[in-house]
């Protein structure tokens, strides 16, 4: 970690302490947690210096997302929302846009990308939030669903159909005619504050729309979900390395007949995997990491690559963890527990494991 | 902002034969697979919209150039033409500037 990192990683573990599992169980992130993490600039630190952020690369941001993941899976969901905002903004505004947004992404404002709706889930290309030109301003209407986030944000980025095409509409929460309806017990991330979105009959300023819109709903998709799929594979890694933890200092302390719990060769096998698994996500993450700050083309499969490896193996991983830990960490709230719980979800977003393995096959099919 | 005109898509050759020779060559590597320049990439049976982002990343690369905003159409990547079409338009400054 280089010292910047290593800095904001330390003030990171200060802000959250031993909170995690007090948020888990309220549902609830307090507001001047992220409130603080934005205005230091911390929910998305690949915002370019000249936008004002910290204009950190891809594997300095990894790193960090990996940190805040074994901390708080909602906190670093928050920080995903945050950074694909951003990244959307940076790459599909018009320069006088991104002038005007990311600087305020960068310290303090809080975004929540809006993109499924019930209808339109793995298949963005049935949503059916629609944008219309009227007169010299926009309407917005549309209803979209699991908004992470959305407790907190001041702004949405909404994918609506825009004539033929699609469009990324930039919507302030105080707009009339927006509805924004937490959602009760998400089965994990459970404090990331997941939310419906209505839209009824928005009307907005005709620069609502990044880069002017028209772009294809699958480009915009994809970029946005680049983004988002390297932030929640490190997030994974995260996961993993809080049941790496847990599972090993468990293993070393607790005795059952006679020896400590890791000297039980059944139990030292799951240390072993739940190692290995931790060693394999980083090295998937590093490697699109690298490409991502490289501005390799192979990004955009390392990308998908990183976040399939990194969620399958924080399942498996955070289920190993629990086996060793057993009742010691069978109660919601405990780092193992949580890991449980936030791991699958991890197999749902950004694209499901099922999704991204046909975008891999799609890969290995189009080369040999 | 980008005027409507920057929405017309040369139907036509378009950009110049290096740009096109190069993406040619690209595309060849990439795929394993034969293309003309004025062949359909993303037709049935063709290429996907991640290969489509991958195509972003490369011309951004290779020619120095940001493709931003409304300029990230599939349109604008369906052909060889057109994307050295693009690469030739971004090639030049825009007034103003693109934020680079
Ligand atoms: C914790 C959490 C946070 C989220 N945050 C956001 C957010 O911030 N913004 C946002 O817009 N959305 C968000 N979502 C929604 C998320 O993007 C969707 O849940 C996801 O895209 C999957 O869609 P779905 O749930 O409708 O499942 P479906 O699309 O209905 O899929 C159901 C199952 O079928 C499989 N499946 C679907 N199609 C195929 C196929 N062609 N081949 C094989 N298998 C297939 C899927 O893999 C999955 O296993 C969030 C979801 C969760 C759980």
């Amino acid at each position: 970690m280089n010292d910047a990192v290593a800095v904001a990683a330390s003030a990171v573990t200060a802000l959250v302490g031993h909170r995690a599992a007090e948020w888990d169980r309220a549902g609830r992130l307090p507001t001047e947690v992220v409130r603080k993490l934005g205005a230091a600039g911390q929910l998305a630190p690949q915002i370019p210096t000249r936008y004002g952020g910290p204009g950190w690369s891809s594997a300095d941001t990894g790193e960090f997302t990996a940190h805040v993941g074994s901390l708080c899976s909602s906190v670093r969901s928050v920080m995903t929302s945050q950074g694909m905002a951003a990244w959307a903004v940076e790459r599909l505004a018009g320069p006088a846009q991104a002038a005007e947004l990311l600087p305020r992404l960068a310290t303090g404002d809080t975004a929540a990308v809006a993109f499924s709706e019930p209808q339109a889930g793995s298949d963005l290309s049935a949503v059916t939030t629609t944008v219309a030109v009227d007169g010299d301003s926009l309407l917005l209407t549309g209803r979209k669903v699991w908004v992470t986030a959305a407790d907190h944000a001041d702004l949405f980025l909404v994918l609506a159909r825009l004539g033929e095409g699609g469009a990324v509409v930039v919507v302030p929460r105080g707009a009339p005619g927006v509805r924004v309806r937490r959602m009760a017990d998400p089965l994990g991330c459970r404090a990331a504050g997941h939310a419906e979105v209505r839209f009824d009959a928005v009307r907005l300023p005709a620069g609502s729309l990044l880069g002017d819109g028209g772009q294809s709903l699958s480009l915009l998709a994809t970029t946005a979900l680049t983004y988002g799929r390297i932030s929640v594979a490190w997030g994974c890694v995260g996961i993993l390395r809080a049941c790496v933890a847990a599972a090993g200092e468990h293993a070393g302390l607790r005795h059952q007949f006679g020896r400590p719990l890791g000297r039980h060769q059944l139990v030292a096998r799951h240390l072993a995997e739940l190692w290995a698994a931790e060693q394999v996500a980083t090295r998937v993450c590093e490697h699109a990491s690298r490409c991502w700050d490289d501005g390799s083309t192979d990004l955009v499969t390392a990308t998908v690559l990183a976040k399939y490896v990194s969620a399958g193996q924080a399942v498996r991983g955070a289920a190993a963890a629990v086996q060793v830990l057993a009742s010691a960490g069978a109660q919601d709230g405990h780092p193992v527990a949580r890991a449980y719980r936030d791991a699958k979800l991890m197999e749902i977003i950004e694209g499901s494991t099922e999704m991204c393995q046909l975008l891999l096959a799609d890969h290995v099919l189009s080369r040999w | 902002m980008t005027t409507s005109s920057d929405r017309a898509v040369p139907e036509t050759a378009g950009g110049s034969d290096a740009v096109q020779a190069e993406l040619l060559r690209f595309l060849t590597a990439r795929t394993r697979k034969p293309w003309t320049a004025d062949a359909d990439l993303f037709a049935s049976g063709g290429l996907s919209s991640l290969f489509a982002m991958e195509l972003v990343v490369h011309l951004e690369r290779t020619y120095g150039i940001a493709i931003r905003g409304t300029d990230l159409r599939l349109e604008n990547f369906r052909t060889v033409w057109r994307m050295a079409a693009l690469v030739d338009r971004l090639r030049q400054p825009a007034p103003g500037g693109r934020g680079e």
